[in-house]
């Protein structure tokens, strides 16, 4: 417990007591920031007026479609604030200032995946939580189902930190990151919509290969009282399985850093 | 112009430096075709039914020129200008003997050429896995029109970003930013390009269509599918050329502006 302190701490003076100040008088802040706002509503706007005239899409109607795509914007907006660190690792890499990194005193993995926290992403979840509240609850879900909501929101969470620390560990061997998160990102993006809309192998590879299903659908179709406890545990076997993986992985591939630039 | 011919030349040349670079860019427009494809043959599952004035095969094709029309009309290698104006390399041109903006759109013009090359092969290699079925037009005025469109988008696209561009001169830091935001973001969308604009209601189709936007891809492809008669087609070309002209002026004058403030910090 003094343990998960210490980081925590650690994590707020990096990312939130220094950064936020600084950056909110930044005018690429405010542009990056309007940016996100209209790139969130103009997709809003586009399944409103789709489902205006489709009325449904794969059998969800217009409630259950955006609860879907806030869903994807929750986990995919939470990622990019805790993990924007990830984007900046292969500089680290190539001009060897990663062994800076190993010498100090806390976990390598951890500055390298959470720290420098995005901000912009930071300032874009209040509101986000208050649409998800407010279309989930247009759908009357149980407590219980609630309860699964969140939980695999969570599990959304754990596998993408699984993803991001097997990019890491990807970058130390490859040198090449800025592309694999990218296409990673590209293919979550399918998420944006319920991934039942995908035909076959794709459906099944969204789900279990490349699990953006479970990260992003799975948590939306459980407020909709569609995932039954079976569901959310076998979820979270898939989630935790996946983060000791990776963990393993990055383990694997700190022992080939060679520190070749440094 | 033997000059321009030789900067084509090393232009292309160079695209094949970055081929790790080159191949990631194209994997990831074909997969923003693929989400755009199983989106709309989802909605489109029955094929005898007609939303937003589409049919199966008109959407499809719809989504399935966007491939290439985006790479005719939004490759460019003009997006590296505003770092080179933030760091200062930009200096290195005002002493070269050449028109910086030919310069810069012969570049672009090779990297359209790529890029289109390797989309007809992504073009192709989608048709045959998912053999949607496409519309083909076959008025020769439409498609004449088409052309010509499609020659409009790609002046006007470039005068547009280099208007973006001139930010830089200002605000160094926002040479990215501007470039997200408005070339990203709103370019994108209101072109048509993540998806067509005849969904969005008839007021705001028509305020969208008064804004350069929806020329550069949008518009060529209605007019390609044969959905705007020809009067309506005409008016349209007319408002393009109007904003051709009116950006190159104001292109003029605000890169004019940024030339005498730029500081060639950096240098």
């Amino acid at each position: 417990m003094r343990r998960l302190f210490y980081y925590f701490k650690i994590w707020w003076m990096m990312n939130i007591k220094y950064i936020l100040p600084a950056l909110s008088h930044n005018w690429t802040f405010l542009v990056f920031l309007i940016g996100k706002i209209i790139r969130f509503l103009f997709f809003g706007g586009f399944i409103y007026f789709l489902l205006n005239g489709t009325k449904t899409l794969a059998g969800y109607d217009f409630n259950q479609a955006i609860l879907f795509y806030l869903t994807f914007f929750l986990i995919d907006t939470t990622s990019q604030f805790l993990f924007r660190e990830v984007y900046r690792f292969r500089s680290y890499i190539i001009s060897g200032s990663f062994d800076l990194i190993l010498i100090k005193p806390i976990s390598p993995l951890f500055r390298v995946l959470m720290g420098g926290a995005d901000a912009i992403d930071l300032i874009t979840l209040p509101p986000l939580i208050y649409l998800i509240f407010h279309f989930g609850s247009l759908l009357d879900p149980t407590i219980l189902h609630s309860t699964f909501y969140i939980l695999l929101v969570v599990n959304g969470l754990l596998l993408s930190t699984a993803f991001h620390i097997t990019v890491l560990a990807l970058g130390i061997i490859t040198l090449e990151i800025d592309h694999t998160v990218m296409i990673f990102r590209d293919l979550q993006s399918l998420a944006r919509f319920p991934i039942d809309i995908y035909k076959q192998p794709l459906q099944g590879i969204l789900t279990y290969v490349l699990p953006i299903g479970l990260m992003m659908t799975i948590p939306a179709k459980a407020l909709m009282g569609l995932i039954n406890l079976t569901g959310v545990l076998a979820s979270f076997g898939f989630g935790i399985l996946a983060l000791f993986i990776s963990l393993k992985f990055w383990n694997f591939a700190l022992k080939k850093y060679t520190s070749a630039s440094g | 112009m033997k000059k321009y011919l030789q900067i084509f030349k090393i232009s292309f040349a160079q695209e094949f430096a970055y081929k790790v670079n080159f191949i990631m860019w194209r994997v990831r427009n074909v997969v923003q075709i693929l989400l755009a494809y199983f989106l709309w043959s989802a909605v489109f599952e029955d094929p005898q039914i007609t939303i937003f004035g589409y049919d199966q095969s008109k959407i499809l094709t719809y989504i399935f020129a966007v491939i290439l029309i985006r790479s005719l009309v939004f490759s460019a290698r003009s997006v590296d200008v505003p770092q080179e104006i933030s760091e200062g390399s930009f200096s290195n041109y005002l002493i070269r003997p050449v028109e910086y903006f030919r310069y810069w759109f012969t570049r672009d013009l090779s990297s359209k050429a790529l890029n289109f090359a390797f989309s007809l092969l992504e073009f192709a290699i989608l048709v045959i896995i998912f053999k949607p079925p496409l519309f083909f037009q076959e008025n020769l005025l439409f498609l004449t029109l088409f052309l010509l469109t499609i020659l409009i988008a790609n002046y006007l696209i470039f005068v547009i970003r280099f208007i973006v561009t001139s930010i830089t001169f200002w605000v160094a830091e926002l040479g990215w930013g501007g470039q997200f935001l408005i070339m990203v973001i709103i370019t994108e969308f209101l072109s048509g390009s993540i998806f067509p604009l005849d969904i969005f209601p008839e007021l705001w189709q028509k305020v969208f269509y008064l804004t350069p936007f929806p020329y550069l891809l949008f518009f060529p492809l209605q007019i390609y599918l044969g959905k705007i008669p020809l009067n309506l087609a005409m008016n349209g070309i007319l408002i393009s050329l109007f904003w051709c002209l009116t950006l190159s002026f104001v292109l003029k004058n605000v890169w004019q502006k940024g030339l005498k403030i730029y500081e060639a910090v950096g240098r």
